[in-house]
């Protein structure tokens, strides 16, 4: 990640030159991840439910003697849910200092990007995308959004507007 | 021993070993002026703490020494090999000083002015140009004069023929033999006398073979690690003789590993080194030369023995020392007794425990699913080790919550000072010991409170004269065990809270609206002070009042798993209670299993296990759960339990499910919230575990029904549930004000639980709702009509063998004409009576208040349950109808011996339901009762020259409790004699303690009609006894 040049401009991604991102599938729709905000990629692992909790908690884990709370992320961005039967995996990202477990259909690959591919969310895209997506990158044949890790478990600062 | 004096000689002793160390490395490199600071430091300390404790011996020779390392700091002198020799040997002098000081507690007698002198010589020597060169301002110096000298001790004042005369003097024996290690530095090398590698390597080998056979060494010495042996002997020896005193050190104590070997074994071990060197053609005062350098190992190996035994050193340890009757080795003792360890150590050591804990519970599981394992035993030990290791960890951990209270008189007073008032501080139960991690965390609320109390609770000398109190304001801290939990008490008797001072500031703040206000409970109100971002000071004063007061006091307590609840009286003042769990650690669990989900319940709460057997199943003597309308109860030892199904309260199952499974035997955990004892249904019980508690995620701070979550023994993670939570969860679907914020709910509701009562609801005849009090109905039952006969013109079914009559509820209802009656049995005594009912509609848990007094016989009046107006049925008018003797049956029929001039009762009880509920049953039990609903205004009836036999109070009243009722009464007033029981819903041990400590004669809980008669009756007869 070279920081070559910041542009005034700071609505749009401040830093110039190649971001890396871990790109995950959800229902069919690929998003990018940023690969220093990723822990762990953890493959199908026993998940203990919480219930009472909000429905996009899917339950906590058990990594490596850590207790991570799991968020299915298929709920929290009003995705239909899992078929029956399919196995999820995670990928583990922390936020302030507590670990959570963001529960996505498959991982793949992890791609260097230059920015002057990103763009911004185009506004009619789906509020609660774009509460949680900093932009778009255009990929050669698809879009890939990027998710903000900090914005997407920012439940406290949610909890308290709501 | 003196405390003081004990830590005295523990710290003094660990500075001068530093010392010891340092100014041997100073010697090496005078240079380093580190080092020399250092050990100026430690000096000076220790001259300062000997001058304060009033050590005129000890302190002088200190003060002698600092003034010659003073000067080397200053530059003024040169480091000399002389100069640090005279110190050292200054060092062994308060060594001795000290030794005497732990076996007498007084200083020994001797004379130091020789030694004195030449450190003073040394000190001149070099600093006869820099007079000025005065550089400590030394207060303590002032008055300490060495009585023994008769001159104050600093260096300029001494003249050198005086000091050249105490050197002529007193050269005594005792100073050369005292000569330190260190001063023997500059001798003639040892190794080569000794006859170098050669022979050290022959005497080691002959040295650790014979250790393995000499009687009472071999035993600290494995005769199958001999070759080690010999290694560690060749180095020592080495190590010794060629004065590397540090290797020496390291070698020594890594030469027993075995506890137990003390200075005897160590003068054994001498001999025998001496034996073999002479042997080995060592000069034989070659060989005591070599001896005598042994002796610089000697502490270390001895030490390394004792460390051995004992790893840790906790508090404990050390009071234990003190208690130890003086004895010969005392210095050796004192050092091992205690030893400091910084506390990350200990913080290591408690997470790797905790680890070790788990991974064992791991094994035990693993274990357990294999039969026969050899495994077996040595995991048993493995176990119990680890237990032990464990709760020996924890105690490392424990410090008396003293210590956190230490600052606070302090504080206290200043506060006096600054605000102007007359406060004092009491501090009860200041050794109760907690884990020193939530000592830390409750330092500063604890602080913060006191403070409060002090500037906002606690009124003016002008006010509390006006108020009618002692000009002396009063703040209380109390400090005690209870059930794994700590509980600590902050109480004032200050202004208290004022409601409406607080609804006005609650308005300001927009907190809440006025709406909302009225609705509350002033108890409610006064709550809000918990709220962020409240302060109730009219003015900012310095002290408190900057509005992150208390809601910071309670997120510190709550994060360390802790409550806080308050009680406070406008004019009496506030009681903050807090509740603390003992440690944050560990905890024992009991894991159950409802949905094929396991959970852990900590077991403090868990009073006991009870397994219900499904309807179809069940035998004659079996629990099993029965169904009021939609409410499942439990009947347990004559009490009816509330239940909660975990399933529901989880979401499983709803509650239609749940009743359509078939064959369940449900196992039902009996637990205990406060006052308010349920059930909680769950599907399995698996066994206790010890488990780790971890905090849930930010996310699910919100969800009460978990307390934190952890990692089981099999690697799952589970959740841990509140029954907290649990039963507020329970309670809140009565309830219903969802509206609430979270976290204040369930504080309304943890302080409101205790006030209300558990309100059985039927309807007979009429279209309204009655209720009776659960606790007085016995038994629920469905009665087959056609099992109900009548006789003599009553109704009649037989139940239990016997006769029961059956009353109507009302009068215009009818009994049905087929299937099955619902009736709610009442029990006095002999009399069993069934009262029929049309319908059970729900058993609630509401604050009773009597809204309306009735006049109707039958019913005591109206009260709103369930947001329905309710009427409150009064038993004993339907006792009286089926039992037309039942009234006349007490004054005959008891044998305890009533009188027809009636007993003269006074009920106090800010309850009318209470009041209206007991006259009448002690009308009937033949006692003249007369009835007031407040302590005042029963203290009134004694201005106005009232006198009663009997006082029965309840404990729960506002402005003056029961407690400080009966203290009143105690306190020599007209009733000082009068018999007084306690009536209350509190009946905790502790609770009854309480009462009987405020003066009362009898503690009975409420609603147990049976006790309190008996009781009644019972201290009518000592009194009539006595008289």
């Amino acid at each position: 990640m070279n920081d070559l040049v910041v542009r005034n401009n700071t609505t749009e991604m401040a830093v110039v030159g190649k971001q890396d991102f871990v790109t995950v599938m959800l229902d069919g729709q690929i998003l990018g991840i940023p690969v220093l905000a990723v822990h762990d990629v953890l493959n199908a692992q026993q998940i203990t439910k919480i219930p009472k909790a909000q429905d996009w908690v899917a339950g906590v884990l058990n990594l490596r003697g850590r207790i991570v709370t799991a968020i299915d992320l298929r709920r929290r961005l009003g995705l239909p849910p899992n078929e029956e039967g399919e196995k999820s995996m995670s990928v583990v990202v922390e936020h302030n200092e507590e670990p959570y477990s963001l529960q996505i259909d498959k991982v793949g690959e992890v791609l260097s990007l230059e920015d002057q591919l990103f763009e911004k969310n185009p506004v009619t895209l789906d509020p609660r995308w774009r509460e949680v997506s900093n932009g778009i990158y255009r990929l050669k044949d698809q879009l890939l959004p990027i998710l903000d890790v900090d914005r997407l478990l920012a439940f406290e600062s949610n909890n308290k507007a709501a | 021993m003196d405390d003081l004096l004990n830590e005295f000689l523990t710290e003094t002793g660990e500075a001068i070993d530093v010392v010891d160390v340092e100014l041997v490395k100073l010697e090496q490199d005078p240079n380093n002026k580190e080092v020399l600071d250092n050990i100026f430091r430690l000096v000076h300390t220790i001259k300062g703490t000997c001058g304060f404790l009033g050590l005129p011996r000890l302190e002088s020779v200190a003060h002698a020494s600092e003034n010659v390392l003073g000067k080397f700091r200053d530059g003024e002198l040169q480091v000399s090999e002389g100069a640090v020799t005279v110190i050292l040997e200054s060092l062994d002098r308060i060594k001795e000083i000290l030794s005497g000081l732990e076996a007498t507690e007084e200083e020994p007698e001797g004379d130091d002015s020789e030694l004195i002198g030449r450190l003073d010589v040394i000190a001149e020597g070099g600093a006869a140009e820099a007079e000025t060169a005065e550089d400590e301002p030394d207060t303590v110096d002032g008055e300490i004069i060495d009585p023994t000298l008769g001159r104050s001790l600093k260096a300029g004042e001494v003249s050198l023929e005086e000091l050249e005369a105490a050197f002529a003097n007193a050269p005594g024996p005792e100073e050369a033999a005292s000569e330190t290690p260190a001063a023997d530095n500059s001798g003639q090398n040892l190794f080569e006398r000794v006859g170098g590698e050669d022979t050290i390597a022959v005497a080691a080998h002959l040295i650790s073979q014979r250790l393995g056979n000499e009687d009472g060494l071999s035993k600290f010495f494995d005769a199958a690690q001999q070759d080690q042996r010999k290694a560690q002997f060749t180095g020592l020896m080495m190590a010794l003789f060629k004065d590397n005193i540090d290797a020496a050190d390291n070698v020594g104590r890594q030469l027993v590993t075995v506890s137990g070997f003390g200075e005897a074994q160590f003068d054994a071990m001498l001999k025998l080194v001496k034996e073999i060197l002479v042997e080995c053609q060592v000069d034989s005062d070659v060989a005591d030369e070599a001896i005598m350098i042994f002796e610089l190992v000697r502490e270390a190996v001895i030490n390394a023995s004792k460390e051995v035994a004992k790893p840790k050193v906790n508090k404990a340890g050390r009071s234990a020392a003190s208690n130890e009757p003086s004895g010969a080795a005392k210095e050796t003792r004192r050092t091992n007794q205690s030893i400091r360890v910084s506390v990350d150590l200990l913080e290591d050591l408690m997470n790797m425990v905790s680890e070790l804990v788990l991974t064992r519970n791991q094994l035990l599981q693993i274990t357990r699913n294999i039969d026969n394992s050899e495994l077996g035993v040595p995991l048993q030990r493995l176990s119990q080790c680890t237990t032990e290791l464990q709760e020996n960890v924890m105690k490392t951990r424990m410090q008396p919550i003293g210590n956190a209270w230490a600052k606070l008189p302090r504080i206290v007073r200043d506060l006096t000072v600054e605000l102007d008032k007359k406060i004092e501080l009491e501090m009860i139960g200041a050794d109760t010991e907690l884990d020193r991690q939530v000592l830390e965390l409750i330092k500063d609320p604890l602080t913060h409170m006191v403070r409060n109390s002090a500037d906002h609770g606690i009124e003016t000398p002008a006010e509390r004269i006006a108020a009618g109190k002692p000009e002396h304001g009063t703040i209380e801290l109390n400090a005690f065990h209870e059930g794994g939990h700590i509980i600590i008490e902050i109480k004032d008797d200050g202004r208290g809270i004022s409601a409406d001072k607080l609804s006005g500031k609650i308005l300001e703040k927009g907190l809440a609206s006025e709406g909302e206000l009225a609705d509350m409970s002033e108890a409610q109100i006064q709550k809000f002070i918990f709220h962020p971002g409240f302060s109730t000071a009219e003015t900012v004063t310095s002290v408190s009042g900057r509005g992150v007061g208390m809601d910071v006091v309670r997120s510190n307590i709550e994060k360390i798993g802790g409550t806080i609840d308050m009680v406070s009286t406008v004019g009496k003042g506030s009681n903050f209670a807090i509740k603390i769990p003992l440690t944050l650690a560990i905890v024992a669990g009991l894991i159950v299993k409802a949905n094929e989900e396991r959970y852990a319940i900590p077991q403090i709460s868990v009073l006991e296990l009870v397994r219900a057997a499904s309807k179809e199943n069940a035998g004659e003597n079996d629990h099993k759960i029965e169904m009021i309308k939609d409410t499942p109860v439990l009947r347990l030892r004559n009490r009816l339990l509330p239940l909660v199904y975990l399933n529901e309260v989880l979401g499983f199952n709803t509650r239609e499910e749940i009743d359509a499974r078939e064959n369940a035997d449900d196992f039902i955990i009996v637990s205990q919230v406060g006052a308010f004892t349920f059930g909680i249904v769950v599907d399995q019980v698996f066994d206790t575990e010890e488990i780790v508690v971890k905090p849930v995620a930010p996310i699910l701070k919100s969800l009460d029904i978990y307390s934190g979550n952890t990692i089981l023994g099999d690697g799952s993670v589970i959740m841990i549930l509140d029954p907290n939570g649990i039963a507020s969860l329970a309670n809140s679907g009565v309830t219903d004000n969802a509206t609430e914020d979270e976290a204040e709910k369930e504080h309304v509701r943890r302080s409101t639980v205790n006030e209300k009562e558990s309100m059985l609801v039927f309807r007979a005849g009429q279209e309204h709702q009655r209720a009776v009090p659960l606790s007085l109905v016995a038994r629920l039952e469905e009665i087959d009509v056609s099992n109900v006969e009548k006789s003599d013109g009553r109704l009649m079914v037989q139940y239990r063998g016997a006769l029961m009559p059956l009353v109507l509820a009302d009068k215009e209802m009818t009994l049905r004409t087929d299937g099955r009656q619902p009736v709610l049995v009442f029990t006095d005594r002999q009399f069993t009576m069934g009262l029929a009912v049309d319908e059970i509609l729900d058993i609630v848990e509401e604050q009773l208040d009597i809204k309306l007094a009735s006049d109707r016989p039958g019913a005591v009046g109206s009260a709103i349950i369930n947001g329905k107006a309710s009427e409150v049925i009064d038993v004993t008018h339907y006792l009286a109808l089926a039992f037309p003797d039942w009234l006349g049956s007490k004054d005959t029929s008891d044998e305890t011996g009533f009188k027809t001039d009636a007993e003269r009762i006074l009920v106090v009880d800010d309850s009318d339901f209470f009041r209206n509920m007991l006259r009448p049953i002690l009308t009937v039990a033949g006692y003249q009762v007369t009835t007031v609903n407040s302590a005042a205004a029963a203290l009134h009836l004694m201005e106005e020259g009232e006198m009663f036999d009997l006082i029965i109070s309840d404990v729960e009243m506002p402005d003056m409790n029961g407690f400080e009722f009966a203290e009143t009464i105690r306190d020599g007033s007209r009733w000082e004699n009068v018999q007084l029981v306690a009536l209350s819903s509190l009946s905790s041990e502790r609770d009854i303690n309480r009462g009987f400590e405020a003066g009362f004669d009898d503690y009975v809980a409420k609603f147990d009609k049976q006790t309190l008669l008996r009781s009644l009756a019972q201290q009518f007869k000592i009194e009539g006894d006595a008289a």
